[in-house]
């Protein structure tokens, strides 16, 4: 099969990441594919949150922290180059993380703020557009439309991820990178979660860390397992939970160790 | 060594499910020795005992079926694991088919025209003694994880359906001389070698299970160059 240099909205190579003298990440070459949901699984600290943080430079703040290797965003442009801003970079590759973390501020001032400081609106009925748009699409508007200007912090955990993903949205990225998103939710809110980055992969591309085997069989198509800081495989997801090629991959999804 | 389960329980409870096989089989392994050998005794009392083998074989088969369906509803196994529990389904299927013919061709056995002879009666004894052979073999390989031994039981079929080929010319020559009676006494043991052949075929249906089991692929066997 040909590669199309289009069809990955991320290429990695040769990637290796120390932290000081300690070797997070050993030399992983993996691509993502558009609009695809890939999910990271492997035990804890075998580098899957390390390495999804590289994407968007979010280990940049940490000093000790060496990333090595190269990051292709649309198959061109260097993700660590000069041609880029960490800023218009994060803009491109958003984040959800664990735990949800609204700012202290209002349901609108949430989803409202990156596109301000982004300059994405010019007035303010254009912006009032992109945070319904951006709720909407979170599956939030509806249970949120009528206190619009309530405390963030108020919602369910559930509402709150779902805010947290609506504010990603918002900026227009092409890529959401989602750390453990379900990890602190309930099995409604996580299901409606699921159903959401089912809904979001129609136009995005998502890359998603998680702990939970069966969540990673329900919403990747694309799933790597990580262990010891190496990618040991990467493949169909289906391929993956049925007959891994790999000896290690079958023995962590079964259970057999971890 | 396979490395153990972190869920005990499950665990457990995958041993169990290859325990329910390995009793399962073992009946049927059992009663086919049992038919096989009534084709020479034809002793109505074991024949009679491959009728009682067969209530326990679907028994075992509803055992393993329960506690396939309790595990993947339980554990949701993949990979290695989702396949071991597949196989089980299915090989209990064959097994349970193999109890069937077993029993009708002991049935059958019985009943044998007392004009045949000793001839005839060896052919069928050979064929049944390869049949229990290969059966042998096979299952061996599965709870061995046996990839080779799987691949040379089903290798196996070919001399089988040969032996059954060669045993039906020879019948149906019998009929055409009227060397037996009444046409419906010559298919008897025309039956009788059929079931013995058919239980050939599960045993290759298992054969390529356990390679599945093993491998998580599908073997097109005709291709392959072993023997």
């Amino acid at each position: 099969m040909v590669e199309q240099v289009n069809s990955f909205a991320i290429k990695t190579k040769n990637v290796s990441v120390h932290y000081g003298n300690k070797m997070a990440i050993d030399d992983v070459t993996i691509n993502f594919t558009k609009n695809d949901v890939t999910s990271l699984i492997g035990p804890s600290g075998c580098g899957k949150s390390t390495f999804l943080r590289c994407l968007n430079r979010m280990n940049d703040v940490i000093d000790s922290c060496k990333v090595q290797g190269e990051f292709l965003l649309n198959g061109v442009t260097d993700i660590y180059g000069d041609s880029i801003q960490v800023e218009t970079l994060r803009e491109k590759i958003g984040m959800v993380f664990q735990k949800p973390n609204p700012f202290p501020k209002s349901i609108f001032e949430n989803v409202a703020y990156g596109p301000k400081i982004h300059g994405l609106a010019s007035t303010q009925s254009e912006l009032n557009d992109i945070v319904m748009e951006s709720l909407n699409r979170a599956g939030l508007y509806e249970e949120v439309k009528d206190r619009m200007d309530d405390i963030a912090t108020g919602l369910s955990g559930g509402q709150q991820q779902r805010l947290c993903i609506a504010r990603a949205i918002a900026i227009r990225p092409e890529i959401i990178l989602m750390d453990e998103p379900c990890s602190a939710l309930d099995p409604i809110a996580t299901a409606r979660i699921e159903e959401l980055i089912n809904e979001l992969k129609e136009n995005y591309t998502i890359i998603i860390v998680t702990h939970s085997m069966s969540q990673a069989s329900r919403i990747s198509q694309r799933t790597a397992f990580f262990h010891l800081g190496k990618l040991i495989e990467h493949g169909d997801t289906s391929k993956i939970f049925t007959k891994p090629d790999k000896e290690q991959t079958n023995d962590y999804i079964t259970g057999r160790f971890g | 060594m396979e490395n153990t389960h972190t869920d005990k329980n499950f665990e457990q409870k995958l041993k169990q499910l290859q325990d329910d096989l390995i009793k399962m089989s073992e009946i049927v392994e059992k009663q086919i020795e049992i038919a096989v050998n009534v084709i020479k005794t034809k002793d109505s009392q074991d024949a009679q005992l491959t009728q009682n083998l067969d209530e326990q074989v679907d028994v075992a088969e509803r055992d393993v079926r329960d506690l396939s369906f309790e595990i993947m509803t339980l554990h949701r196994p993949v990979a290695s694991d989702l396949r071991l529990v597949f196989t089980a389904l299915k090989v209990s299927k064959e097994l349970e088919r193999m109890g069937d013919h077993s029993r009708n061709l002991a049935k059958r056995a019985i009943s044998i025209s007392s004009s045949f002879d000793d001839e005839l009666i060896e052919q069928m004894y050979s064929l049944g003694r390869n049949v229990q052979s290969m059966v042998n073999q096979v299952l061996d390989s599965f709870f061995k994880k046996d990839e080779l031994k799987a691949k040379t039981s089903w290798n196996q079929d070919a001399e089988i359906d040969k032996e059954y080929k060669s045993l039906l010319k020879n019948l149906i020559e019998r009929m055409h001389n009227k060397e037996t009676s009444v046409v419906d006494e010559g298919t008897k043991p025309i039956l009788i070698a059929k079931s013995l052949e058919r239980i050939g075929d599960h045993a290759t249906n298992i054969a390529e299970e356990v390679i599945f089991n093993i491998t998580g692929h599908y073997i097109d066997l005709k291709k392959s160059d072993f023997e």
